[in-house]
């Protein structure tokens, strides 16, 4: 199975009164596994000509379920500082907004599409979805 | 104002044909501003002693809502591979996924619903933390 890792990097001078800095590296297995994630959508990169309302990016049909450690990746690439991107859980569930530059990388129980809203035109995305097969 | 970078490095060199080597750097900017987040709650650590159901970790009634770009970070910090915690949106408790142990998340949050958790096990350690906006131009 495929060796994935995904690191995230937080780092600030100033947010609080001293150096904020925090490194934290997660490699990506199945769940209740030391196996490791087996597919991968590749990374989708989308320019949407018109606004979007509930646009799917995340279809939950194409996965197993519940028991499992997909991961999503979301990224707003638009330039500028104003074009958001909101994302939602299927039924109106709003986790938030990406901001042009913003990214996000949450664990996806396969149950409810993910969605996206756009308001303005020519909104640049990119997605992408590591998950787990029913392959043991 | 802060300035607050978060990075992603997504990486494998067989999960695909080709190598997979992803790097992302957001600035973490208030929304539809060149100005950075100014509120950061600290990197909360927390072991739960029993299973926990719906534990409230990101309370929205905290927060400025809808027009906002707070960022949340969640990580399960328990060791093993069996040890999960339910990330859960709202009072519904709707589903967003499991998180096995070293595995951590961050995402947008636009401060309208709860972030609860629950653990699967006693004895989980889990660690959290919110970058947010306030109401000061």
């Amino acid at each position: 199975m495929a060796t994935t890792t995904a690191t995230l990097i937080l780092s600030s001078a100033d947010v609080t009164g001293h150096n904020f800095s925090m490194t934290q590296t997660a490699t990506l297995t199945k769940a209740a596994s030391s196996t490791g994630l087996d597919e991968f959508t590749g990374i989708t990169s989308r320019k949407y000509p018109t606004a979007q309302t509930d646009t799917v990016v995340v279809a939950d049909s194409i996965y197993v379920d519940t028991t499992v450690a997909h991961k999503v990746y979301i990224r707003n690439t638009s330039t500028g500082n104003s074009d958001y991107i909101l994302v939602e859980l299927e039924g109106d569930v709003i986790i938030g907004r990406l901001y042009p530059g913003d990214w996000m990388f949450i664990p996806y129980g396969g149950t409810l599409d993910v969605q996206v809203t756009t308001v303005a035109t020519n909104v640049s995305i990119e997605y992408g979805v590591f998950s787990q097969s029913t392959v043991s | 104002m802060a300035t607050i970078t978060a990075t992603i490095n997504l990486t494998s060199p067989d999960i695909t044909g080709d190598p997979l080597n992803l790097s992302k750097t957001s600035v973490l900017n208030k929304a539809a501003t060149a100005t950075g987040l100014d509120q950061f709650t600290g990197i909360t650590t927390v072991v739960y002693a029993a299973a926990k159901t719906a534990e409230k970790i990101v309370d929205a009634g905290d927060y400025v809502d809808t027009t906002v770009s707070h960022k949340v970070y969640i990580k399960n910090s328990a060791t093993g591979s069996s040890d999960f915690v339910t990330v859960e949106l709202g009072g519904s408790n709707v589903l967003m996924g499991r998180l096995y142990p070293g595995d951590w998340c961050f995402f947008p949050y636009d401060g309208t619903l709860d972030v609860d958790i629950d653990t699967s096990a006693a004895n989980m350690k889990v660690e959290y933390g919110v970058f947010s906006q306030s109401t000061a131009s």
